[in-house]
């Protein structure tokens, strides 16, 4: 194949015009050693900070060695990979997510067993990455699933929490149409650029009302949706949905937009994120982050009538990342996760992202501008039983796809009935 | 425009039209116009009002994105790809249709064929597997395979435009030459080239406005930052400022002001070439 | 790869060929003018075209692994995917709406100009900038007025009092296709205008002034006067936008990804999913897809123009 007529012009072509562009295009074969790592997050500033120091400190500790983070947002870094890989080129280090499991599969990442100091990773993030015996990426980013709320609005609507956070599922669409009725809306949710937030007050209802086998069932095929207690479920989500639980704008409404639709304008009760909504809220009000006195509160998603596991919660891991198997530089590569991940990085990350965090870090007298808030998500997490990893981590292909379209935007944005979405679902995951 | 309001009636008629004229350059105009508002004010001011006027106007705002993104690198790689595949689709393209419009040969027609068929070619039919092959020559993520790529799909567009024209040529400026002992290469570039300039134009217009815009092969081409042509940039830069809507504005605008400007003073010209191929 | 050194064998035969004739140049002269377009547009334009046509009875898998399939990606495409056919069914409802809407659009806006409108030289050059706007400049202006909150679309609702018709216009399946529709409309409507613009000017004065002495109304005028002499532009730019818009990608892309619920997929943005968004790596089926695409797109033109142009021929 390669040596047909047509590579070979192609080869001569590129040759004649490479002599016109000239050097544009390859430079950085100097000396020096880069270590090219590609990074979603590019708006999450404290993100970015923990990541550049962690570049800095390799740097420092390995002279010659120079780490290039390129800046992604998610959607144009994925494309990026998913046409950089196959031609075993791209970056060697990079940011992933756990439920990419295609990137395993593929072989585009190698296993770290033997390259990364996993004394410093938490056992149970390690095993969100771990399939069949080996490890693939380093877990950074641990998140939970919380249901964000503005404390002023919901006393002015009258609505005050039990102790444990948690409201019944007959109170929290009461909540809805309390909100709707004052003019609010009740929760800023959109999906205009992402797979999944239409899904969480679904999904969270789902995992109690099922318990955590057969949610995992529900979301791996061996569950069909017609199981009377998912359509209740799905009909109480359908009851929320016509109460105008979700703002007109759902389906465009993009992920930092929600943010900020949350907590300044036109502001929200509720806004149902991972933990690691700090990310974007928590930075100056002037680049669109959280006002400073915002009156932010943490309660648990409701739990349903005759549910299996009120008390389950989902806990997944986020960023990760992983090295590339067309890399030149494991070593210096596994260097570069070992330098994300020491005890004094995790400590940062709680201190500077506010969010949980993979690497074993202990910090105990926890300080900081937003020290209320990390108090609050740590006493949500009290007698919590984490089901780990989300929807999108179980589903793939077809399935996948129609989790995005039906559960995450069509049917939480009202355009399906209940047995409409039951029929799509069953159709793309249920194997019988 | 005077002669046609020669009477009162005539100007009463034309009113709805004047109207809708107005209207329409107001749908056109309108959207650059707030986009240029927007761009010289701050998120949270838009998000106050986004219809109001920019006082004060962030002029700042233009520094900052041109200096916290890489717009610089972006610009520069979209002129070098740009520039270089304009270059070579012209000349290579020239060349091809001053045979085919002047040289009687067997296989003439099924060449032209051959070429012109790439009028019709999708770039999706070629997306992937130009993917394949810029990895196999090792191509890909280069802006070298990106001007290859611009001009093998241009070529055919290129020769449609030049050959129609060239044929219009006299065939006695040839002979001429060739009396006056011209090889057929001085030919080409002594008496086509020249005679064939403004068609020449058109396309090396048309080509450059299409290329400076394109995005399909770009996004699936190249993956670098450093390597990024404009449109890609201005994609990579929303998705960093997610919700700063006036800095988006402001890098928008960045993409905007150099294409107004240029058709500001080339108006006809760029007029002229994007529709060269179906003005015939 | 036998498929394409077969091919590469025939074409270089036939290239090589017109030596016999020597009237006009020898062969050297014809290769050495022909042979650096041919040789871009063969390595990558017929030789990708080839290699689409192979990869779709295949599965491409990472690291080179190439399975043949056989017909299956094409079975697959026609009965069983149903994604597929909902993209052919809205790209099939967009270029025709698109079309019309352009050449006819672009035709009464020409028709503004010409009929000596204030300002028509200005505005001439005034209306043709969105041609000149890159879709991603085009994609982002339009998706922030079709904004649900502080989108011009719905402030202007609101201002004329009609807020009860404000939407989420790139929200709601009935609505985003002909959204994204409206954005690509009036990106292109002054390129028809121009062309039309130019026919216009063509035409024969004497028989407009003939037409305006007999007192003839615009649009008698219209129908029975510059349409009929219009025939060929229409043809012509009928055509031009129908193929362009049967490949529709970016704008769609850019505004929607294709979303919500499969309401603005089109044949290109669900061949860009299959093969880079998708968690697959397979370019195999994503190229059935495409060469499937191809056959139908040639199809239509070979119909449109044995329907619109008995006469005049594709080129020239």
């Amino acid at each position: 194949m390669h040596a047909s007529f047509a590579m070979r012009c192609a080869a001569a072509l590129g040759l004649v015009a490479s002599a016109f562009i000239g050097g544009a295009a390859t430079r950085a074969t100097a000396q020096d050693v880069t270590l090219e790592v590609w990074s979603h997050e590019a708006d999450e500033p404290a993100k970015v900070a923990f990541r550049e120091l962690a570049a800095k400190n390799l740097e420092k500790s390995r002279p010659g060695v120079k780490v290039k983070i390129t800046w992604y947002e998610k959607n144009p870094l994925f494309a990026a990979l998913k046409t950089a890989l196959p031609a075993g080129k791209g970056p060697d280090v990079f940011y992933l997510e756990p439920d990419q499991v295609e990137y395993i599969t593929a072989g585009y990442i190698i296993p770290l067993d033997d390259l990364v100091n996993w004394n410093n990773i938490e056992p149970w993030a390690r095993k969100v990455w771990t399939h069949n015996g080996k490890t693939y990426g380093i877990p950074q980013e641990a998140y939970t699933n919380e249901l964000f709320y503005n404390k002023d609005q919901l006393k002015q609507l009258g609505v005050t929490l039990p102790a444990n956070g948690q409201l019944t599922q007959a109170q929290f669409l009461d909540l809805i149409k309390k909100a709707r009725a004052a003019n609010v809306t009740p929760v800023s949710q959109g999906v205009g650029d992402r797979p999944y937030p239409g899904a969480y007050i679904v999904g969270e209802a789902l995992l109690r009302k099922l318990g955590p086998d057969d949610y995992q069932k529900l979301f791996t095929g061996k569950l069909t949706f017609a199981d009377p207690r998912v359509v209740e479920v799905l009909k109480w989500v359908k009851e929320l949905v016509e109460a105008g639980a979700y703002p007109k704008n759902f389906m465009t409404l993009k992920l930092g937009e929600s943010h900020y639709y949350f907590y300044s304008k036109p502001g929200s009760v509720m806004l149902p994120m991972g933990s690691w909504y700090t990310g974007r809220a928590f930075v100056p009000e002037e680049k669109g982050g959280q006002p400073a006195n915002f009156p932010i509160g943490i309660m648990q998603y409701p739990a349903m009538d005759g549910a299996a596991c009120n008390d389950c919660k989902t806990s997944a891991i986020g960023a990760s990342f992983a090295i590339n198997a067309a890399s030149k530089q494991k070593e210096l590569a596994a260097a570069f996760l070992n330098a994300m991940s020491t005890p004094e990085m995790g400590k940062m990350w709680i201190e500077t992202v506010y969010l949980q965090t993979g690497i074993k870090a202990d910090v105990k007298n926890f300080t900081g501008p937003h020290a209320a808030y990390f108090t609050e998500l740590m006493d949500r997490q009290k007698g919590a039983k984490y089901f780990i990893g989300s929807p999108r981590d179980m589903v793939t292909g077809e399935c996948k796809d129609t989790f995005i379209q039906v559960l995450n935007s069509g049917f939480p944005g009202g355009l399906l009935t209940v047995d409409q979405a039951v029929q799509m679902m069953n159709k793309s995951c249920y194997k019988g | 425009m005077v002669a046609g309001m020669r009477f009162g009636f005539e100007q009463i008629r034309r009113l709805p039209l004047a109207l809708f004229v107005l209207l329409y350059t107001v749908v056109t105009g309108g959207p650059f116009l707030w986009v240029a508002t927007m761009s010289l004010r701050t998120t949270s001011e838009i998000f106050k009002d986004p219809y109001g006027y920019p006082s004060p106007a962030h002029w700042e705002k233009f520094a900052d994105a041109w200096t916290k993104s890489n717009y610089h690198t972006y610009f520069w790689n979209s002129v070098v790809v740009v520039v270089i595949a304009v270059a070579l689709v012209t000349v290579i393209g020239a060349m091809a249709a001053h045979c085919l419009a002047r040289y009687r040969f067997r296989g003439n027609r099924l060449m032209r064929f051959l070429i012109l068929s790439g009028l019709v070619l999708p770039p999706q039919l070629l997306i992937l597997a130009l993917f394949q092959i810029l990895l196999d020559v090792n191509l890909y993520n280069t802006l070298t395979g990106l001007v290859v790529v611009y001009v093998a799909t241009h070529i055919a567009m290129t020769v449609y435009i030049l050959e129609g024209f060239f044929m219009q040529i006299p065939q006695d400026l040839f002979d001429a030459a060739r009396m006056d002992g011209y090889s057929d290469f001085e030919i080409f570039w002594r008496v086509t080239m020249p005679v064939g300039a403004p068609a020449i134009f058109t396309t090396v217009t048309l080509n450059f406005i299409i290329l400076w815009n394109e995005f399909l092969f770009a996004v699936v081409l190249l993956t670098d930052d450093d390597k990024r042509t404009l449109p890609l940039g201005i994609m990579h830069f929303m998705g960093s400022h997610q919700l700063d809507v006036g800095m988006v504005a402001t890098g928008l605008m960045i993409a905007i002001l150099p294409v107004i400007l240029i058709y500001g003073f080339f108006s006809e010209t760029m007029i002229k070439g994007m529709t060269a191929g179906a003005v015939r | 790869m036998s498929i394409s050194t077969r091919f590469w064998g025939f074409f270089g035969r036939n290239s090589a060929k017109p030596e016999t004739d020597a009237r006009c140049a020898g062969l050297g002269i014809l290769v050495a003018f022909l042979a650096p377009a041919l040789l871009f547009y063969a390595g990558f334009a017929i030789y990708p075209v080839i290699r689409t046509i192979y990869n779709s009875f295949h599965a491409i898998k990472p690291h080179g692994v190439v399975e043949f399939v056989g017909v299956s990606n094409f079975t697959t495409l026609l009965f069983a995917d149903a994604t597929f056919w909902k993209a052919v069914g809205n790209t099939a409802l967009f270029t025709i709406v698109a079309t019309i809407l352009d050449v006819f659009g672009g035709l009464l806006l020409a028709l503004c100009l010409f009929a000596r409108a204030p300002f028509a030289g200005l505005l001439r050059v005034v209306w043709f900038t969105p041609v000149l706007m890159s879709y991603v400049v085009v994609g982002v202006i339009w998706v922030w007025i079709y904004d649900y909150d502080w989108g011009l679309a719905n402030a202007i609702l609101r201002w004329l009092g009609l807020g009860a018709f404000e939407q989420s216009w790139l929200g709601h399946p009935s609505t985003a296709l002909w959204s994204v529709l409206g954005a690509h409309v009036w990106k292109w409507l002054g390129f028809n205008m121009i062309v039309f613009l130019a026919a216009l000017y063509a035409l024969p004065g004497e028989v407009l002034g003939a037409a305006e002495l007999d007192n003839c109304g615009w649009v008698a005028k219209l129908v029975y006067i510059i349409v009929p002499m219009l025939r060929a532009t229409i043809v012509n730019l009928l055509v031009l936008s129908f193929i362009g818009k049967m490949m529709v990608f970016d704008l769609i892309w850019i505004m929607t990804g294709g979303g919500p619920l499969w309401s603005t997929e089109t044949v290109s943005t669900y061949v860009y999913k299959r093969a880079f968004e998708w968690n697959t790596f397979d370019l195999g089926y994503p190229s059935a897809i495409a060469v499937l695409w191809f056959v139908i797109i040639l199809a239509f033109i070979a119909v449109m123009t044995q329907l619109l142009r008995q006469r005049d021929k594709l080129e020239f």
